[in-house]
């Protein structure tokens, strides 16, 4: 409870001189307490909106936030709280580190404010400065950091007046790419270890997977879906989803019959495979499956064909160091396949692949990418 | 190839380094030398008496007193109102923020001397006509307001200064990271708390570079001073260096000198203090990654307030000056406006001062020294910007420092050092003696434009050209000449706006036959001809005026080079 955030009909209009756009479309949600939720969606869905709305930096137009118990803006109830009353904390996407302030001026600066004392303000902010491994750069100018030290210094300033709930808006975007990598790693066990309610918002869907308890995929302002990276990677049912999350083979398919109540049967350009499909398709229903490329695999050559194996060729062939990607083409269409680093393959070689059923779905007729 | 070019750089850079150096060092080294010297004619011969004179003169620490407190006057007006100006512009959703474009061209219109004729005009205790109206409806006694004052001084030097603090202070605005004030509200601050904790502190060194550029202004200010201070006997420095060498019998360079070498050592060293804010602003600009849209601080009811008194404030910089100079130009005498006043307007003002032979030379003058002036000093500047820019020697960092250096020059005093120079040559008291103080004094305002405008042109796109064929001039003439050459006009037309109200220089230099349009209006105000001066200023706004109309229809942008 404490932390939980909950959004009601939330909406949001931006007008501009050229457009009027809808970021916030009656956006209904409501945040696990004590997990982090990540918000990710492509630029410009409404995701950093939101975030600002709960944050007390944007007014809605219409709806209603509440930050645990307390309603924190509210349209019919008249309420609302500027952001220095919401009992936050959050992480700016260029850090917003003060320039003119140390290291420990920056993360004392939410406790100076609550008038804690001196005493306990200097072991606060050793502790946490111990904790975001700043230990010894108290007294340094925060902007002659590295980027991913300002960044910490970021997180021990939201950490350090103990919010309800911490938001991050896109932190690890101004990091070079092996440096987010780590942060990433480093921010998800802070955040798991301090057991700490956070919402997080980003665009790299790499990112979004590896840091979340639960994911909200946003498009045009209205969330499509929500889940655990598992859900959402594997098992997701919404085409948009499918093709923004990762990469993935679309195939026309269609139902042949049941094998048994979550399997289907369905003719393709791969021959007759089994798929995992909504329960209710009839037979001769025209359907949309989808594989993704790191879910085939080179058939053993030795045993007999299995289950959803198919043969084909290879038409290109990327080496991409950990794997090769490779562009099949099988029954007139085209599949990109990645394949292990050390089976030799070539251009124009004939190569037999396996796919196991549940990584092969078919997705509900009607959902349009 | 390489080599040929450096062959060729070098002797231009050396060449470059003692024209800059003769024009720039030259007057001061003349100035030390002649504070040192028993008299004009007699350069050289050591004597300490100037400074003995100089600095036991019983009116300097008034003189002092007053200098201080007028340029930190007017330092503390034209920033906190160029701060304001610049926040209102920046930050906020003010209406029609389209008028604040035009703020920074408003300098270059309506000289210094004749901002001040039109508010003396207006103010002064006897029968300005702003005085004598409120004289009339309160039934006072006497005016209200008397002009001649420190606080008139301040008020009118502090308007004009505007422009430039509000153009010093914008940038910092710009790149000011909004997200740092939200940071501060997400951890718990109010506004209140924000604004003394985050946003001042870190505008602080923008606004103390700020203070320092006007302080810097005012010290070197002629035109106040001279039109308001000496009928009010409120003298300051360039004042009193003046007085030195106007009043009396026997101009005194030599005491000039010796006196005018403190205004400049202050000068000096408040320049590199600018500098060195500047610099220290420029660290707090945060880089921010994508950016989310700027918060706009919505300014809710105070919206129109505010924008009343942004249109207040431009009534007073532009509308009211020049509307009383056009009605005081068909007057015989200062008057409210009344039916007796129309029935008394005629041209008679107009055909006084295109009849006399001494101002009709002042204003052939000074469009001679306009566009000659400036074609010179920008050809100057051309081949300092392209060194500094192009040439990394230490040869072209010393030209850089040099034309810096002298950016902080009073014209007054640097005028006292051209004096000094031009009596040793056949150049004293001729246009061409003026000519070349003008580009000597008013040199690092064509460099400065012209180095950005060569920053601006990326050394790729030169070298893009060659390897798609172009020899080097070829490159040159294609490339790097059409993306120059707005900058170029919009460096001319800025310069020679400049020379056209040139006034301390002048004031040291002018003589018989020399004389230029901004010391006859001087002078025409101290016989109190009011008329004449409002004449003669028109003709001067006119042509201002013409020069801006031009860069906005070859549309050049007028970067306002301070």
């Amino acid at each position: 409870m404490q932390g939980m955030v909950s959004v009601k009909n939330l909406t949001k209009t931006f007008v501009s001189k050229e457009e009027t756009v809808k970021a916030l479309n009656n956006v209904t949600l409501t945040t696990p307490n004590n997990r982090i939720l990540t918000l990710l969606g492509p630029s410009g869905c409404g995701k950093t909106t939101l975030l600002r709305c709960i944050a007390g930096l944007e007014s809605p137009d219409s709806g209603e936030i509440s930050i645990g118990d307390e309603i924190v803006w509210s349209k019919t109830h008249g309420i609302s709280l500027p952001p220095e009353r919401r009992g936050i904390g959050m992480v700016f996407q260029s850090y917003a580190i003060w320039p003119h302030m140390t290291v420990f001026g920056n993360v004392a600066y939410p406790l100076q404010i609550r008038k804690t004392p001196k005493q306990e303000i200097e072991e606060r902010v050793k502790k946490i400065l111990d904790l975001v491994q700043l230990s010894g750069f108290e007294n340094r100018l925060a902007t002659k950091l590295s980027g991913g030290q300002q960044q910490r210094v970021a997180l021990a300033r939201a950490l350090v007046a103990e919010p309800k709930v911490i938001l991050f808006d896109e932190p690890l975007s101004n990091l070079d790419a092996k440096l987010r990598e780590s942060t990433r790693q480093e921010l998800r066990s802070f955040l798991t270890e301090l057991a700490i309610s956070a919402i997080y918002v980003t665009h790299d869907q790499v990112e979004a997977l590896t840091i979340s308890d639960e994911i909200a995929i946003m498009r045009g302002g209205v969330i499509v879906e929500r889940g655990t990276p598992q859900d959402i990677y594997l098992r997701s049912n919404n085409p948009f989803v499918v093709d923004f999350i990762g990469r993935a083979n679309f195939l026309e398919a269609t139902v042949k019959g049941y094998q048994d109540e979550n399997h289907a049967i369905v003719s393709c350009a791969l021959g007759d495979i089994v798929c995992s499909a909504p329960s209710d398709l009839a037979p001769g229903t025209g359907v949309t499956i989808y594989t993704r490329p790191e879910s085939f695999e080179v058939a053993p050559s030795s045993s007999s064909p299995m289950e959803n194996e198919f043969e084909g060729t290879v038409t290109d062939l990327l080496f991409a160091g950990e794997a090769h990607e490779a562009e099949i083409s099988v029954g007139g269409a085209r599949i990109l396949a990645k394949l292990k680093f050390h089976i030799p393959l070539k251009k124009g070689d004939k190569v037999r692949l396996h796919i196991d059923r549940e990584w092969c779905r078919a997705l509900a007729p009607g959902e349009e990418a | 190839m390489l080599e040929r070019k450096s062959a060729l750089r070098f002797p231009l850079v050396g060449i470059l380094i003692l024209v800059v150096g003769a024009l720039t060092v030259g007057p001061v080294v003349m100035l030390v030398v002649g504070s040192f010297s028993e008299g004009i004619g007699a350069l050289g011969k050591f004597t300490i008496d100037k400074y003995v004179a100089a600095y036991t003169d019983p009116v300097l620490p008034k003189t002092l007193l007053n200098t201080v407190i007028f340029t930190i006057g007017c330092a503390s007006f034209s920033t906190i109102l160029g701060g304001l100006l610049a926040y209102l512009s920046v930050r906020t959703d003010i209406p029609f923020k389209g008028l604040f474009r035009v703020l920074p061209v408003v300098p270059m219109m309506i000289p210094h001397v004749l901002f001040a004729a039109a508010w003396i005009t207006l103010l002064n205790p006897t029968n300005g006509m702003l005085n004598l109206f409120l004289r009339n409806i309160f039934k006072l006694s006497s005016g209200p307001f008397n002009i001649y004052s420190l606080g008139g001084m301040i008020f009118l030097e502090g308007m004009l200064d505007l422009p430039v603090t509000y153009l010093v202070i914008s940038p910092a605005m710009y790149s000011f990271d909004t997200t740092l004030e939200e940071a501060s509200w997400v951890s718990g601050a109010s506004n209140l708390y924000t604004l003394r904790r985050i946003t001042l502190p870190i505008l602080r060194p923008a606004f103390l570079a700020t203070f320092t550029l006007a302080i810097i202004r005012s010290l070197a200010s002629f035109a106040v001073p001279s039109m308001v201070g000496l009928p009010g006997r409120i003298h300051v420095l360039t004042t009193h260096v003046y007085r030195i060498i106007s009043i009396g019998w026997s101009p005194d360079y030599g005491r000039a000198a010796a006196i005018g070498l403190i205004v400049l050592v202050a000068a000096i060293i408040l320049v590199y203090l600018y500098r060195y804010l500047i610099a220290e602003s420029s660290q707090y600009v945060t880089v921010t990654g994508k950016g989310y849209r700027p918060t706009v601080v919505e300014l809710g009811r105070a919206r129109y307030p505010l924008f009343f008194l942004c249109i207040l404030l431009f009534c007073f910089l532009v509308v009211i000056p020049l509307a009383t100079l056009v009605y005081m130009s068909f007057l015989p005498y200062s008057m409210v406006p009344s039916a007796r006043a129309i029935s008394m307007m005629s041209l008679r003002n107009w055909h006084t001062v295109l009849a006399n032979p001494i101002t009709v030379r002042a204003l052939k003058n000074s469009v001679f020294l306009a566009v000659v002036g400036a074609s010179l000093a920008i050809l100057l500047s051309l081949f300092v910007a392209y060194v500094i820019v192009k040439v990394r020697s230490r040869g072209s960092a010393f030209l850089e420092s040099l034309s810096f250096l002298s950016f902080s020059f009073p014209g007054m005093i640097i005028g006292v050092g051209f004096m000094w120079f031009l009596v040793q040559t056949p150049l004293y008291a001729t246009i061409w003696g003026l000519l070349v103080a003008y580009v000597g004094t008013y040199l690092p305002y064509g460099i400065r434009p012209l180095r950005s405008a060569f920053m601006q042109i990326d050394q790729e796109l030169e070298e893009s050209a060659r390897v798609f064929g172009a020899s080097f001039l070829q490159a040159l003439k294609d490339i790097v000449v059409p993306l120059l050459a707005p900058g170029v006009i919009s460096a001319w037309i800025l310069t020679a706006c400049m020379f056209i109200r040139e006034l301390s220089v002048s004031a040291v230099l002018s003589r018989p036959g020399t004389e230029v349009l901004t010391v006859e209006i001087m002078k025409l105000a101290n016989d109190g001809l009011w008329g004449q001066v409002a004449a003669l200023g028109i003709i001067m706004i006119g042509l201002s005026t013409v020069l801006v109309l031009v860069a906005n229809l070859l549309r050049v942008p007028l970067s306002h080079a301070e």
